[in-house]
């Protein structure tokens, strides 16, 4: 009887967090069978960045080198390490620049904070011309791909951004000028370039207006477009047939393409 | 011949596509109206910078040939014989502060050169330094100011 007792109420546990578990993995456990792990594939969020069915070719790791992931992934690394910076940052031309000397020596793992935000940075510039080096080079920008090609584009202006935005932030004689030479230069472009330094820094020179519109930008504008531009970025290269592969364009495949379609 | 008559008295677009492109046309103007406002909105009102006027002492304090420089302020008052200038030493490429050197100033960013009267003699800047308007205050002081921009050799005798 005892026994009996004791698995009745372990199966009613159980029961709980097996229907927790099949609320949010509606297929339960990873199908192994081709069709049952397509459709795990095709209804969960992360996953579905893949095709369910993925050409031998794309899985090549020297076709791509992973470049777009690494880029994606010091944009993600960016992003967290820039929200814990922000806990103790301080847009204020006065603050600013002790508060990045306090992260620097006092905050607990401030130091390692700060430089995984600036290293990943300047990885996340370097990879993302690598990524777009690797696109031109395969021939990934023709059709169907080509407005990916302008949504990377776009992505690329953006990483520039937050690069040329985060770069005033520690507020120190390299952000001070260096941001003082690059509006000038802005302000070299015909017709915007006036409205658009006065836009950046939002007074006549490098000061405190300027340092609080570029840390709006920098925390908020340029981050949540990048989200968004990559949502799309990513959406096309599923719609677009996944990776380009050298066959593709070949006659026999256009049948296959269209029935994928 | 009646049903040729009753087609050109149709007109070009029906009720439903008139009001369709007068729906849209509404969009479009109240989203131009609210990209203006938030350019508007952007575009700096107030300025929150340094004052553009700055008392640089008093004029028996200066001796002739003498060059004083204002680093905070970035103007350098000039005392010659026909009065005092002051000249602005914010370079005119792209906004570094330029030292004085031998023949007049230099920028240290990108190597521009100008001579004593802020002319330039070298280098990418593509015009002089500026010259600024002094004038004397009621207390004697005297006072910059860099919202007026003089002609290059303007001298104030104060």
């Amino acid at each position: 009887m005892a026994p009996d007792k004791s698995t009745e109420k372990k199966s009613a546990g159980m029961e709980f967090f097996e229907n927790v578990y099949r609320s949010i993995f509606r297929y339960g456990r990873i199908p192994q069978d081709g069709e049952g792990a397509s459709y795990a594939v095709f209804n969960n969020l992360f996953l579905h960045i893949h095709p369910v069915k993925v050409s031998r070719h794309s899985l090549k790791f020297t076709y791509t080198f992973g470049l777009g992931v690494i880029a994606t992934s010091l944009f993600l690394i960016l992003t967290f390490t820039g929200v814990w910076l922000m806990f103790y940052y301080y847009p204020s031309a006065t603050e600013a620049y002790g508060r990045m000397l306090d992260l620097r020596s006092s905050v607990d793992f401030g130091f390692v904070l700060r430089n995984v935000h600036k290293w990943a940075a300047e990885a996340m510039v370097f990879f993302v011309v690598l990524h777009m080096a690797r696109v031109f080079l395969t021939g990934a920008y023709k059709p169907p791909r080509e407005f990916n090609w302008v949504i990377g584009v776009i992505l690329l202006l953006l990483t520039l951004g937050l690069s040329f935005t985060g770069y005033l932030l520690p507020w120190d004689q390299l952000a001070f000028w260096a941001i003082t030479v690059g509006t000038s230069i802005a302000g070299y472009a015909p017709v915007i370039g006036e409205p658009l330094r006065q836009f950046l820094l939002g007074s006549d020179s490098v000061g405190q207006e300027a340092l609080i519109r570029f840390y709006v930008l920098h925390v908020v504008i340029l981050p949540g477009l990048l989200y968004v531009f990559l949502a799309v970025h990513f959406w096309r290269i599923r719609k677009d047939g996944g990776l380009s592969h050298p066959s593709e364009n070949e006659p026999q495949d256009v049948a296959e393409k269209g029935a994928e379609l | 011949m009646k049903k040729e008559n009753l087609r050109m008295q149709q007109p070009e677009m029906d009720r439903r596509q008139f009001h369709s492109r007068l729906g849209w046309l509404g969009v479009a103007a109240s989203g131009a109206i609210a990209a203006a406002g938030n350019l508007l909105y952007l575009k700096p009102a107030v300025d929150y910078g340094p004052p553009t006027r700055i008392r640089v002492g008093r004029p028996e304090e200066y001796k002739e040939g003498l060059k004083e420089i204002y680093e905070n302020e970035r103007i350098v008052v000039v005392c010659e014989k026909d009065g005092f200038a002051a000249i602005s030493v914010k370079c005119t490429h792209l906004g570094c502060t330029v030292r004085t050197s031998d023949s007049g100033f230099e920028c240290p960013c990108h190597g521009s050169q100008f001579d004593n009267d802020g002319f330039v003699t070298g280098g990418p800047a593509p015009a002089p330094l500026n010259w600024y308007q002094i004038s004397l205050t009621p207390n004697g002081e005297l006072e910059v100011d860099k919202s007026v921009v003089v002609p290059s050799g303007t001298y104030f005798k104060v």
